[in-house]
């Protein structure tokens, strides 16, 4: 599929599409391939829509919410976690799919997940605080990353490698080279961690993402914490040189005041950060502290995905609609 | 934790409101009624010596802000309502409760929960007031709080200790304004975990045992006269007030909780709430009437199950261990112990993942003495929004709370010539509730 960033521009977004599903979603992803989209839902399961046709199918298998999902590079191949502890893979591209393996992945709940840039292994962080490297195609379990003081809730490979890096719940990513168990280098995110009391951690590295070119990692989550429980925060993201582990100036939003967690930041192959905020979805300039646009939608979103063409973005919604925009 | 910091909603509900201002000046009016007419205050035929000799404690667990009841005791499988924490076997069979809280599970042969209270409050200041007075607030009465109604029910000659005491980690004490006509005597006194128990009870370095002593006798000795002149409620409950904070110098070990083994603090952990629950049980043995432990900030409008999630655990384990400790030492047959909040919160999950208020149907867990074991009082509908099953709601749990530490509920109080009853006289205890 071509690629063309030239004529990407957030400012003549449109809808696209609209898909509704009758639960609530927590996350999204589209086919590498293009060829379809999937949501996880608070009702256990997974729905697919056919990106051509709009047709729908639901993935039975989980038996809690469903939080994080991730393609295969090849796109036939779908990974999921969910509140139930499990990583399933899924034959996507059956006309029903059908759980290819079952595995138990962590006790409590699975937090996050990524597959390798060729899907040869899968990554799985969650409740028990550790982060597991497992063998895609059968699900042996090739390493256990211990270190987190607290849980973590994102996961990532570093790009073209089989190095991984984690973000948890109190601020801190971990770098873990592939020959391994013992974190390589620790990233400190502190200033996007707050707390309920001495109790409940608030916020930490909610998403993780490296900018095209692999020179940057960006967590996203939230600051300025008022009052935790009644959600009083903003939504954040921090930079650093991947390299050197410098830390970037923030990007937030600061022309609009939006009580909101970041819940994902994804960057465009031309290098706009797209960055969800409550209802809103914020375009950054790399570099750029305060969003160039900003476009409404109508419900809470709490995940997105980029179409392969770049132009397409999807968003799920606490409404269980998964929309489209065009931002070209 | 020092509850009282969390204001979640944003509200004031826990600032001195007007209510609070005229309670105080109320209280100290009452005192000085009774004082001055030298009532009795127990005028029903249970006097307070009878019921001393049985030595009964309640201990409050107080979860401030309002635990969700999904995610505690009344835990639903509902796709749409339910949330992401599954149930679990308990000790009781058939009785499941949510994975939040494993410890406790184990505990349930001791335990009763009420699945079905419901009241029609969702304010934060309003709702706590209604539970903790089993009274409607929207009378012109103040009533006190179950604690100063339990202290003086529980009175006996010559107890050197407060008989309504809330624990707290840190801060300096002091005297809350709760006990409404039953005057400051019954009033809670807030007391401290930590740094060998109360602080500022040592006397200044150069001031000797002595030299203190002398210093209050003279302080009696001018009040005395004083008081013979001029009736004064206000000087009677700061001397009140004197003579007690005199008592818990006295007393101050009692208040320290690293007087006990490193086993013993270790198995109530080294939280906050732990060191509450171990010095609860303390002042448990010491036959302490009314002892209240604050759990608080549990107003998760958002992000409820994350926070749920840390806060449930934090309160598992040292609550568990506390019913335990209770149980082997043969202090949970003359223990009565109450997990309450002030309202339960909404089936509706929000946009914030959270959950706001809900008074309608939410639960209270109890244990221990003169309630039935395993018991589980009513029920809600498969989704949590409706009461299906013996709607209860404060005024009858009021009774049943004091019924079950010997008080007989249907007995009032005179004072000033005035006769109040000791809990609402158009309600009752929830009998099958009482063992």
């Amino acid at each position: 599929m071509t690629i063309q960033p030239d004529t990407f521009d957030p400012r003549a977004a449109r809808p696209l599409s609209d898909w509704a599903w009758t639960a609530k979603l927590l996350c999204c992803r589209v086919d590498p391939t293009g060829r379809c989209v999937v949501a996880g839902a608070i009702d256990h399961t997974i729905q697919r829509w056919d990106i051509a046709t709009g047709n729908r199918t639901s993935l039975i298998g989980h038996a809690n919410w469903v939080r994080t999902l991730a393609f295969s590079p090849d796109g036939n191949t779908l990974h999921s976690g969910a509140c139930d502890g499990r990583w399933i893979a899924w034959d996507i591209a059956a006309e029903v799919p059908q759980p290819l393996q079952t595995i138990e992945a962590h006790a409590g709940w699975v937090r996050g997940l990524a597959v390798s840039h060729d899907g040869q292994q899968v990554v799985t962080c969650g409740n028990d605080r550790a982060v597991r490297v497992w063998r895609a195609t059968d699900g042996k379990l090739l390493r256990t990353l211990a270190g987190h003081p607290h849980i973590p809730y994102c996961v990532q490979f570093v790009p073209g490698t089989f190095e991984v890096v984690s973000g948890d719940i109190v601020g801190n990513i971990f770098h873990w080279h592939a020959d391994s168990d013992q974190p390589a280098r620790k990233l400190d995110a502190a200033e996007i961690y707050s707390h309920v009391g001495d109790l409940a951690p608030f916020g930490g590295i909610i998403s993780l993402t490296f900018s095209p070119c692999g020179k940057r990692i960006t967590a996203s989550g939230l600051h300025k914490v008022s009052n935790a429980p009644a959600g009083n925060r903003r939504a954040v993201a921090l930079s650093f040189d991947w390299a050197t582990g410098e830390k970037l100036p923030k990007q937030e939003c600061l022309r609009k005041d939006l009580d909101a967690t970041m819940w994902r930041a994804i960057y465009h192959s031309g290098g706009t950060l797209i960055g969800i905020i409550e209802k809103e979805i914020g375009f950054w300039n790399p570099g750029e502290e305060d969003v160039f646009h900003l476009v409404p939608t109508p419900e809470h979103i709490f995940d997105c995905d980029l179409h392969p063409n770049q132009t397409d973005l999807y968003t799920a919604h606490f409404d269980g609609h998964v929309r489209a925009l065009r931002l070209k | 934790m020092t509850g009282n910091q969390y204001k979640p909603c944003g509200t004031i509900d826990h600032g001195l409101g007007r209510r609070q201002f005229m309670g105080e000046f109320l209280t100290t009016a009452h005192v000085s009624a009774g004082a001055l007419v030298g009532t009795s205050l127990f005028s029903h035929p249970l006097g307070a010596g009878q019921l001393a000799a049985n030595g009964r404690s309640i201990v409050v667990v107080y979860l401030n802000g309002g635990i969700s009841q999904f995610e505690s005791w009344d835990p639903k499988s509902d796709l749409e309502t339910g949330g992401p924490f599954r149930s679990i076997a308990t000790s009781v069979p058939g009785i499941h409760i949510s994975e939040l809280l494993p410890k406790t599970a184990q505990q349930l042969h001791h335990m009763a929960l009420i699945r079905s209270v419901s009241t029609d409050l969702d304010d934060h200041g309003l709702a706590n007031n209604l539970v903790r007075s089993g009274r409607t607030t929207r009378s012109a009465t103040e009533y006190p709080e179950l604690g100063a109604v339990v202290a003086k029910g529980l009175e006996r000659p010559d107890f050197p200790l407060p008989g309504h005491i809330t624990t707290m980690v840190g801060g300096v004490g002091g005297r809350a304004n709760n006990a409404a006509y039953l005057g400051p005597r019954y009033a809670s006194v807030a007391v401290g975990a930590e740094k060998g128990g109360i602080v500022n009870t040592q006397l200044p370095e150069g001031l000797t045992v002595a030299v203190d002593s002398r210093r209050h006798d003279w302080r009696r000795f001018v009040n005395s006269r004083h008081r013979s002149r001029v009736q004064s409620a206000e000087m009677d409950a700061y001397t009140q007030t004197f003579e007690q904070a005199l008592r818990l110098m006295e007393h101050r070990e009692l208040f320290d909780i690293s007087q006990e083994t490193d086993a013993v603090q270790h198995a109530y952990g080294k939280s906050e709430f732990g060191k509450q629950m171990l010095l609860a049980r303390r002042l448990v043995e010491r036959e302490v009437p009314f002892i209240e432990i604050q759990h608080a900030g549990w107003d998760f409008h958002h992000n409820n199950f994350e926070f749920h999630l840390h806060y449930v655990a934090d309160f598992d384990g040292p609550f568990a261990h506390f019913l335990t400790d209770l149980q082997q030492r043969g202090l949970l047959e003359r223990t009565l112990v109450l997990v309450m909040t002030e309202f339960g919160r909404t089936p509706t999950i929000n946009a914030g993942y959270g959950r706001d208020h809900y008074p309608k149907a939410w639960s209270i867990a109890a244990a221990g003495c003169g309630i039935q074991h395993s018991a589980v009082i009513g029920s809600t509908d498969a989704k949590g929004i409706e009461v299906t099953e013996r709607k209860v709601d404060h005024r009858h749990l009021f009774h049943t709370w004091l019924r079950a530490v010997g008080i007989d509920s249907s007995g009032h109080f005179e004072i000033g010539g005035r006769k109040y009853p000791i809990a609402d006289p158009a309600f009752g205890p929830v009998e099958e509730l009482l063992a």
